[in-house]
Formats: structure tokens, sequence, C-alpha cells
């Protein structure tokens, strides 16, 4: 992506903030919104970070699925996943996930097993 | 606050101040670290220190910014970037459905302002105080909420420029970017209120795993939808058969 690209997009992740931000601020006492439409708005965020991290974590560099345990980004993110769900605590799941798989990672326990 | 204060005084409004900042406190060395993870994995996506330095102060969205990071990685279009942004922030809309109403009264670039420095946390921390909203002014209400939203945008500020030039200094083979990634897992997690929402974050990867190669980066808004569509589906039938067995 070139230079100038990066930095419209920069101005543009400003606006997407402003607009869902401020959109009831500005409209708010005048419109409700339909519970339907609610419960899409609920839906829509996890859906969207789901998407984002899926691929992530199990596409090899090449756009190759790495279902084994061998991908070190899936094993650090399961084992993240579970430690969230135990703790609730963001800042030492990122740090556990971290470990994880730097560990997975430096030591290729895993490389020759799939 | 104790009664001798005159309501709308000067000083009542900065003792409504000052408990907005006790009330936030507790909030805002999270708030700082997940700056900080969000500052390390815009510099270690190959943004610049000042990119990343701008994209904190004029996006002012965590979870939004990491989503940009791998689209801007791919070279995805930016109406691609825009929408993936927008819907991200999705839920920022229903907050301000709730917060918005409470000042209807202030001109518009005021509303506009507030709207946009106003973080999740601060907003659930403002509606445990002030749950229904009013249609006039209300004393010292304004500045409680300014005492939430300064100190989270400057610790989320702070920690985030830590995090860039932090970032900068550590070497890429550490992949300190999965962080990023793991992040997101940890807002995504509480994001998933019930089996619908759990059946449609299931089928958003999957979609998104299986349409990676979609031009454009289409895969991902793809992903979004059959999930969104997948969780109504599944909350309508799920619904139904409750309303029908009683």
């Amino acid at each position: 992506m070139a230079d100038w690209e990066i930095w419209v997009v920069i101005g543009v992740l400003g606006v997407a903030t402003a607009c869902t931000r401020s959109a009831f601020w500005l409209i708010g006492h005048r419109v409700t919104i339909p519970p339907r439409v609610q419960e899409m708005l609920r839906y829509a965020p996890a859906c969207a970070l789901a998407a984002v991290i899926g691929p992530d974590l199990v596409l090899g560099a090449g756009g190759e699925l790495q279902l084994g345990i061998s991908n070190p980004k899936l094993l650090g993110g399961l084992s993240a996943l579970a430690f969230y769900l135990w703790r609730r605590n963001m800042l030492q799941t990122i740090i556990f996930g971290m470990v994880v798989f730097t560990l997975l990672r430096v030591s290729h326990v895993f490389e020759n097993t799939l | 606050m104790t009664p001798a204060q005159d309501i709308g005084s000067e000083q009542f409004e900065r003792e409504a101040w000052r408990e907005g900042v006790r009330t936030g406190l507790p909030t805002l060395f999270g708030i700082a670290a997940w700056g900080m993870v969000v500052g390390v994995a815009m510099v270690k996506s190959g943004l610049t220190v000042w990119q990343a330095s701008a994209m904190t102060l004029v996006a002012f969205a965590g979870s939004a910014q990491l989503a940009s990071l791998p689209l801007i990685a791919a070279g995805a279009p930016i109406w691609v970037i825009f929408a993936t942004a927008l819907v991200v922030n999705l839920r920022f809309v229903i907050f301000s459905a709730l917060l918005g109403p409470h000042f209807a009264h202030l001109p518009l670039r005021q509303r506009l302002f507030y709207g946009y420095i106003s973080g999740d946390i601060s907003i659930a921390l403002f509606l445990q105080r002030y749950s229904e909203p009013t249609p006039g002014p209300v004393p010292g209400k304004l500045s409680f909420l300014k005492g939430l939203l300064v100190p989270n945008w400057c610790s989320w500020q702070t920690g985030s420029l830590v995090g860039i030039f932090l970032g900068s200094t550590i070497p890429a083979e550490w992949q300190l970017g999965f962080a990023g990634t793991l992040a997101i897992l940890c807002i995504m997690v509480p994001l998933i209120i019930n089996s619908a929402a759990l059946c449609g974050v299931l089928v958003a990867a999957v979609v998104a795993v299986l349409a990676h190669a979609l031009p454009y980066k289409l895969g991902l808004l793809a992903a979004v939808l059959v999930g969104m569509g997948s969780a109504m589906f599944f909350e309508e039938t799920f619904n139904r058969r409750k309303v029908r067995h009683g």
C-alpha cells in the first residue's frame, strides 16, 4: 500500500470512529433503533473480530491451511482462549498467550509431528 | 458531596469531575496496557512511527485499528477497510444510543466531540451512575462524564505511544504483532453473549478462512455478513421453539 493510501486509511478510520460513536449523540433523541436492528448490531462486532483473527490463527504465510499442532499461532491462540475463559483478564491472557506462542515457535517441539 | 455546596456551583462541578476520575481510576492501567499492545502491533505490521502515532490519535479505537492492520498489509481497497472499521465499531452505535440522549441539550459540536472520545468502559461506568436520561441539563453530569473520558483518553494515548516507540525497538522475529491477535480474542469473547452469538462467531471464522483468497479481502466482509445472518437465524429458530414449548 502506498504511503498516501495509508494516510487516507488513517483519516477514514477516524471517520468510522466518529460516525459510530457520535451517531446517537446527534440524532438519538429523535430516533429509536428497532429491536431487530439492535440484535444485528449486537452480533456484528463479534463476527467481525472472529473473521479478522480466524485466518490469522490457522493460515500459514502462503495462505495454506495449518490445523496441526505444528502451528504455534493456533496452539498459542487456543491456550490464550482457555486462559481467558479461566481468568477473564486481558493483560494476563496476552502475556500468557505470547509466552506459549514464543516457546512453541522457538523450541520447535511439534515441528516434525503433525 | 456535602449538602452545603451549592448545586451547579463551580465547586460542585469540580467535585463531580473528581468523582468521575475516581470512578474510572481502576480501569486506567488496563486501558494503557491495551493501548500499548495496539501500539506495538501497529508498528510491527509495518506502519512507521509517525503513521502509527497518527492512527492512534485520529482513530482512537483499538479493535478497529487492529482489524485494519492485516488489511493494510494485504493492500485491501480503502473502502473495504472503512467498511470493516465501521462493522467492528458497530457496538459503539449501541453505546451512543444509550449515552447520547443524556446530553441531547448540548450544542452540536460538543455532542460530536464527546461522542467521538467516549470509549466503551467509560460509558459503562457512566451508565452505572446515571441510568435514566433526563431531557434537560443535570448539574454535575457532564463534569462526571469528563472526569471519566479525559483520563481514559490520556492513558490510552500514553500507552499507545509507549507501545509504538517500544515496538520499533523490538526485533521483528519476536512476532509481537501476535499480541494484537490475542487482544482481539480477549475483546471478542465477552461479546459472545449467547449461543446465537457463538454460532455467528464460529461461522464467521470458518467463512473468513475459506474465503481468504477472495480479491480485495472481500472474504472478511462476506464472513461478517454470513456470521451475522447465522446468529440471527439461530436466535429466531431457537426462540420460536422456546415459545412453542411454552
